[in-house]
């Protein structure tokens, strides 16, 4: 355990004021909102996030942490805007769906760590992570690059946002960061996804046009499984016989379901957590979830600098 | 050539006590992490000086989450002082934070008042530790808020920390008692050279759906914009009543704020929560302050302090 020593700081970062392009419906309480932001579009890897604030406005006061949807990128291939997909559900996102294209938000990202890497190949100058002695990374994050034979995307209410620019990295369909990041490509890419109903399912036409495989479950019934999402998942894994890599975001239950059945298969997991943040860099110590360490016991973590993805053997859930 | 009563002719260096400060701008602890958190967002430069996240003698791992709340133009924290102790803050922290060109003040809080000296003792002589906050008056920690609302307990305090080391001292009051006046001439009588005030003020949320607190520690210091007025009063009332120079804290988030506490009688002032929600927000105050003090026709931050007009 090392304090200083965070897997990562908001050292990519950068805050701006922008204003918003679209602000766009995408199902029940579902909406995606689009703003100029190239600083930010350019270094952004799947699983990052951002985070996000009214300008100007004390009540919300707080930011809100949004994961990368999708970055809008221009004829000439310059990464220009950000696209995130939110939940209407507290103070900030009852405000944000009714903001229309011209207005402002503050934005401050790239922040946290993205879905696994392989060494190298993180969008940063080379070097830079040993350029002093102050800050190597930790070595109880060494996550199993993904791709691999089958990457199986497991999300749960609104977390299959995060998938959308995983999907198209592993499928090489896209590349992100700065410089581009290189992802193995994977052979097979699948989303488990559930929702309460399906008229909160968002997004899924964006996943069907890259040719992931689809499973749907709702609560209700609705449409796909009745039932939980993490019964697609086995039953994914019982038809599938390759070498599966789990990516799971979702509700705290659910991932920690989805986190058992990976362990239980030895299939390699990561899980992008939900932890309700203040500050999104590092400085609040808001957002700690219980991590274990080298020697086994676990130290509270900070889901935004050692997050918010975390090998799912490591979570005390 | 700067143009006559242009920012470059303000003077912007402050004096607290034996504490020289560039300017008075400064980051409170506890809401600017360990300072490398933010080395890519701030200019370190431009601060008048940088408080780490409160070290205690012991590691603590804090306290259950949930550990923060939104409330109305504020929030509510009981992080419970997560850190790893001050060995590995000497260890690990401080060999980064010395080297930064600002001045660090180290933010400490112990649950008994030996705890106090000896962590005073273990800073003292340190290269790059310019000064030391008595971090009296954390809510969220039992025995921690004890020493910032008994004034025999606060004068003991820091007139043994004065003595255990020749370091400026700062005492951080907490808003949460009768009269701060009493607390304050404790640590100036004590010679503190300075008093920082004020800390969060206690208060609870509850989710009365699930008829829970909101908070895992249950009740949580407030901080933010909600809490100004309140700083501003505590500021007002102590700047009446002793003479020891005051750095001011609570909901300070734009230049306005700054020149308000600054004519209250803050020599200084520490932005806290407006770090989370505004990651550059000092630096835009930076920005600011040399109009602001042209505007009130000053030439030195000095000349504002303590201005204000009553009757």
């Amino acid at each position: 355990m090392n304090p200083l020593h965070a897997k990562s700081y908001a050292d990519q970062a950068v805050q701006r004021t922008v204003e918003i392009v679209e602000n766009a419906r995408l199902a029940k309480d579902t909406y995606r909102v689009r703003f100029k932001a190239p600083e930010i579009a350019r270094r952004i890897v799947p699983g990052q996030f951002l985070m996000l604030r009214i300008t100007d406005l004390n009540d919300p006061l707080i930011g809100r942490p949004l994961a990368l949807y999708d970055t809008v990128v221009e004829a000439d291939g310059r990464p220009e805007a950000v696209d995130v997909v939110y939940l209407v559900k507290g103070k900030l996102t009852s405000r944000l769906w009714q903001m229309q294209a011209g207005q402002r938000v503050d934005v401050w990202g790239p922040l946290g760590n993205g879905f696994c890497q392989e060494p190298g190949t993180r969008g940063q100058e080379p070097g830079a992570r040993n350029s002093t002695t102050h800050h190597s990374p930790l070595t109880t994050h060494s996550y199993p690059p993904i791709p691999t034979e089958h990457l199986i995307m497991v999300a749960g209410g609104i977390g299959q946002t995060p998938f959308l620019a995983l999907a198209q990295e592993a499928l090489h369909r896209k590349r992100y960061g700065e410089p581009p990041r290189d992802m193995p490509r994977a052979r097979r890419v699948t989303l488990c996804y559930g929702a309460r109903t399906a008229e909160y399912l968002a997004c899924v036409e964006d996943f069907q046009r890259l040719g992931v495989e689809i499973r749907l479950a709702t609560d209700d019934g609705s449409l796909g499984h009745h039932g939980l999402v993490t019964d697609l998942l086995q039953q994914c894994l019982a038809e599938h016989h390759g070498r599966p890599h789990i990516v799971c975001c979702g509700p705290e239950p659910m991932m920690a379901a989805a986190a058992k059945i990976a362990h239980e298969a030895r299939i390699p997991c990561q899980v992008s957590l939900e932890t309700p943040m203040a500050c999104g860099v590092g400085i609040c110590f808001t957002c700690v979830a219980k991590i274990r360490q080298p020697d086994g016991s676990w130290d509270y973590k900070r889901t935004c600098v050692d997050g918010p993805v975390f090998d799912a053997e490591l979570v005390e859930w | 050539m700067p143009a006559p009563g242009s920012a470059s002719e303000v003077d912007l260096s402050v004096q607290l006590g034996r504490l020289s400060l560039r300017n008075p701008i400064l980051a409170a602890s506890g809401t600017f992490g360990y300072a490398r958190e933010m080395e890519r967002l701030v200019d370190f430069a431009r601060l008048g000086g940088i408080l780490p996240k409160t070290v205690t003698r012991a590691p603590r791992a804090g306290n259950t989450p949930w550990r923060t709340v939104e409330t109305a133009a504020g929030m509510l924290n009981a992080i419970g002082l997560d850190n790893d102790g001050i060995d590995a803050f000497l260890e690990h922290h401080l060999p980064y934070l010395r080297e930064l060109p600002t001045a660090i003040i180290v933010s400490i809080a112990g649950k008994s008042h030996d705890e106090f000296v000896e962590m005073t003792r273990q800073l003292d002589g340190r290269p790059g530790v310019a000064a030391i906050e008595l971090n009296i008056s954390c809510p969220n920690v039992s025995g921690g808020v004890d020493f910032g609302t008994d004034v025999a307990m606060c004068f003991r305090l820091v007139e043994s920390t004065r003595q255990a080391t020749s370091l400026p001292i700062i005492a951080k009051l907490t808003p949460n008692v009768t009269r701060i006046t009493d607390i304050a001439q404790a640590a100036a009588d004590a010679g503190a050279d300075a008093i920082s005030l004020i800390n969060t003020v206690l208060g609870m949320a509850v989710d009365w759906r699930k008829r829970r607190p909101m908070l895992g520690n249950v009740m949580g210091g407030l901080s933010g914009p909600a809490i100004k007025p309140i700083a501003l009063r505590c500021v007002h009332q102590v700047a009446q009543a002793v003479k020891t120079p005051l750095i001011g804290i609570g909901g300070i988030a734009t230049i306005d704020d700054v020149m308000e506490f600054l004519v209250a009688g803050a020599t200084a002032v520490q932005i806290g929560t407006a770090n989370y929600y505004d990651p550059t927000v000092t630096m835009k105050l930076m920005d600011a302050l040399p109009a602001a003090l042209n505007q009130a026709g000053v030439t030195s931050v000095r000349e504002i302090v303590g201005t204000l007009k009553l009757a």
